[in-house]
């Protein structure tokens, strides 16, 4: 059954020549799900937003949006509210109460349920998603995959039809990421719920997904099964940046036909299809044996008196010069590793030395003069002025000197910027103070492939220019790409570390697509470029 | 089988305005003992032997209020001793350790009042009221911790970027006030978000209803007719005279007669009412235990 019907729909924003989507037609058939791609400023969140009444900008409209055989203007209000549900990209602001079970209640409230069908629908929502548990608890207390996933829990409990979500996994970590995409695919699977997501993080989405829907400046250019489609793009390469490695690849090495989609079609495609008499790339690894930037000796650190040790007699050498990725799960202790290092922690026992000078001895903040600076998890909390150029002009920050440009953005406020122009904005200000020792925490967090791909060459540049930099993250795929040397973070120290193509080659789960699609077939092929680069010197196997 | 804390907070909430609002708006010496014996004892048995600076500070100040009142006024006919040109009465010194019962005792409840009344019982009890003001109410209990979290994100963020260039206080200050300023617009950028949240899930297309996690029990029934009736036996004591303390000129008090009697033996009981609770409920926990 046809659950969504969009005609012709094109839409201009006020004060705008360009329409922000233009004649886009699709159909949604019940129990789909479908994931809607493309750049940011593509225009996937306006499509999204003018199919929820509620949130529907002010502006131009031509064409239709039939919902379940009724125009969308025709719903009732309750009916409107009830039947499509919205999730949001942030996780923290969507919440509107206090406690778990109240944001449960809180779309029936306003639907006027009596008061006993509402427990028992939120009753057999919360043992749904298992939120049981944490049925009484502060939401402010939940991680934020546990928010997000109440974020959709309270507007499934309103036994929506369609279920439209922007963006959802973007500030959430690749676990809970996976958790709350699989969460959707069984919902999907159960209720027959239709559900329409836009996202950017594809690798694990698109193998699920029954469809796949492509945006491109406002237009709708791609539409079909997930590998179709994926075979028509292979020459874009801007949209293919944020496909599943085993298509990426399929794509780098020029194939027709249908792209494999997870680990397991990627590596029979690369053994059905390439030889493997060269097994491993020549390794060219520079050792970097300079001064130490950054030295922590048996730190400890714990929260509270009576808590356990986040940081357990931590020991690292950072060289001067080098790109150093320390990656770990949540709790680990990466962050605070980091926030110790800036001097905002104080560890109980231990050492830390910046540049050979013990922290302490940086007297008067000099620590933050021209020689360490932190980028935050939150790029948010950078920004304190209303347009870019003041805080560009606060801290003398020198446009010029950037590599990148930002003159188009002076005049906007930091908020209305997208995740990767605050990040860049963001950096612009950190970098002003000239750090020599610049740490970051989690830089890759809500950016889009093609922004993160443009971060890695602008993190290579700045460390051409002699800038040591730590980056704390949970992204194996970034870390392969740009590190110079990964560590493993876990139970407050580091278990391992080394150059990212033996680092990823020895760890069997914790490890890059690429790595797990071609273990054992090739040796330490780790990146998208290392299999490309390997498959082709292989050559065709003869068939 | 519960124990007090556990019950409908509006019974408790009614039981609680009962006790304090009898031991405010009455000064009959009696009556207050009860009060603070009842206050300090209720206290002792949901906390123990701990929180020993509540105690200390409340006590202090008992001592303070007390020793206030006869330095202040000179009402009363026996005069005591003369300082500094002024008499020292008995009737305005013990005035004054009555007045200082009352406030300690009612301040004793209110500490055990606050322990026990989170805020979701307050919610619920603002709901019964009104439901618009309970999901205000519920908005602000989540916005105030998420507002001083992201300030302190901001603050620590500005350090490690070198926002404090020196370290004084001038500077502090003036790093302060502007994370404040980016805060307010934060908390308004934030809110859009939220607002649309809202929206999206059919905010203001009707009437709302609430859901209500404490049900009235039997129990509950009986602990609001058993406090109204006592409180009723008590205030009718009070309204009609029977029980009346006069300090100044000189020291008056009524001769008890059946009503006065019977107003005292009820505020005692009403105060008394969760003690019984929840000594019943040890009790049959006890026995209860035995038999298994």
């Amino acid at each position: 059954m046809e659950i969504l019907a969009v005609r012709d729909m094109t839409f201009t924003y006020p004060n705008c020549k360009k329409p922000a989507i233009e004649n886009i037609s699709l159909t949604l058939e019940r129990g789909e799900l479908a994931v809607l791609c493309g750049a940011t400023g593509s225009g996937k969140s306006t499509l999204l937003r003018m199919l929820k009444r509620e949130l529907s900008p002010m502006g131009q409209v031509s064409g239709s949006v039939i919902f379940c055989g009724k125009a969308l203007g025709e719903l009732s209000d309750r009916e409107s509210a009830s039947e499509i549900g919205f999730v949001m990209q942030k996780p923290e602001q969507q919440i509107v109460t206090d406690k778990v079970w109240h944001e449960l209640a809180f779309g029936l409230e306003n639907l006027g349920t009596p008061p006993a069908h509402i427990s028992r629908r939120i009753a057999e929502m919360a043992s749904y998603f298992g939120i049981g548990d944490w049925f009484g608890r502060d939401t402010a207390e939940l991680s934020g995959g546990q928010k997000q996933l109440l974020n959709l829990a309270s507007v499934l409990v309103m036994q929506p039809k369609l279920l439209i979500l922007d963006e959802p996994t973007a500030q959430l970590d690749p676990i809970a990421a996976s958790d709350f995409i699989a969460t959707l695919r069984r919902i999907a699977n159960d209720f027959s719920i239709t559900i329409l997501m836009a996202e950017h993080r594809l690798e694990e989405v698109v193998p699920l997904c029954d469809r796949l829907l492509v945006m491109d400046g406002g237009k709708l250019i791609g539409e079909g099964s997930p590998s179709e489609v994926l075979a028509g793009l292979g020459d874009r390469k801007d949209i293919m940046c944020g496909m599943p490695a085993a298509s990426r690849l399929f794509a780098a090495l020029g194939e027709q036909g249908k792209a494999p989609l997870t680990v397991r079609e990627g590596r029979n495609f690369i053994e059905s299809t390439y030889a493997n008499s060269v097994r491993a790339l020549e390794s060219k690894t520079a050792p970097h044996d300079g001064e130490a930037a950054l030295e922590y000796e048996g730190v400890c650190f714990r929260y509270a008196k009576n808590g356990a040790d986040v940081l357990d007699s931590l020991s690292l050498r950072v060289n001067t010069g080098e790109l150093f990725c320390i990656l770990g799960g949540n709790g680990s202790g990466k962050t605070t590793a980091l926030s110790a290092a800036a001097g905002l922690l104080k560890p109980y026992s231990g050492k830390i030395r910046v540049f050979g000078k013990k922290l302490k001895d940086y007297k008067n903040r000099s620590l933050y003069r021209e020689c360490l600076a932190m980028l935050p998890q939150d790029v948010q909390t950078v920004f304190l002025r209303n347009t870019v150029r003041e805080e560009l002009e606060d801290c003398n920050a020198e446009l010029k000197e950037l590599p990148y440009d930002l003159s188009p953005l002076l005049e906007q406020h930091p908020y209305d910027l997208s995740g990767g122009q605050q990040q860049l904005v963001a950096l612009a200000k950190v970098l002003a103070a000239h750090p020599r020792l610049l740490l970051l925490d989690e830089p890759t967090k809500g950016l889009d492939a093609a922004a993160k791909e443009s971060f890695i060459e602008l993190l290579k540049r700045l460390k051409a220019d002699g800038l040591t930099v730590v980056t704390v993250t949970h992204d194996v795929e970034f870390a392969a790409l740009c590190a110079d040397r990964c560590a493993m973070f876990f139970g407050g120290k580091i278990v391992s570390e080394g150059a990212p193509r033996e680092f990823f080659s020895e760890n069997s789960f914790y490890t890059t697509a690429v790595s797990r699609m071609t273990r054992g077939y090739f040796d330490g092929a780790v990146t998208l470029s290392d299999a490309a680069e390997l498959c082709r010197l292989n050559g065709r196997k003869e068939s | 089988m519960r124990s007090f804390s556990e019950y409908n907070p509006i019974a408790v909430a009614v039981w609680f305005f009962s006790v304090t609002g009898v031991a405010m708006f009455c000064s009959y010496p009696v009556l207050m003992v009860i009060s603070l014996a009842g206050g300090v004892l209720f206290f002792l048995k949901r906390n123990g032997f701990t929180h020993g600076k509540t105690h200390l500070f409340f006590w202090l100040l008992f001592a303070v209020l007390a020793l206030a009142n006869p330095l202040i006024s000179h009402n009363g006919k026996t005069v005591l001793f003369v300082m500094n040109h002024n008499p020292v009465t008995l009737e305005a010194a013990l005035y004054g350790v009555n007045s200082a019962v009352m406030i300690i005792g009612v301040l004793y409840w209110f500490r055990s009042f606050t322990q026990i009344m989170t805020s979701e019982k307050l919610l619920y009890i603002t709901g019964a009221l009104s439901p618009k003001l309970s999901l205000v109410l519920s908005m602000a209990l989540r916005f105030v911790p998420l507002f001083s979290r992201q300030s302190a994100k901001i603050s620590a963020a500005q350090t490690a970027m070198g926002l404090y260039k020196e370290d004084n206080i001038v500077d502090d200050i003036r790093g302060k006030s502007r994370i404040f300023s980016i805060m307010v617009t934060w908390a308004l950028e934030n809110g859009i978000i939220t607002a649309d949240s809202m929206e999206a899930r059919g905010f203001g297309t009707g009437r709302r209803t609430q859901l209500r996690r404490f049900g009235f029990r039997t129990g509950d029934i009986l602990l609001l007719t058993a406090t109204l009736l006592l409180l009723g036996v008590t205030a009718a004591a009070i309204g009609t005279g029977a029980l009346s303390f006069e300090f100044y000129p000189s020291m008056e008090m009524k001769e008890l007669t059946f009503p006065g009697i019977s107003g005292i033996i009820s505020y005692a009981a009403l105060v008394m009412l969760p003690i019984f609770i929840e000594t019943e409920a040890e009790l049959r926990w006890k026995y209860l235990r035995s038999g298994i």
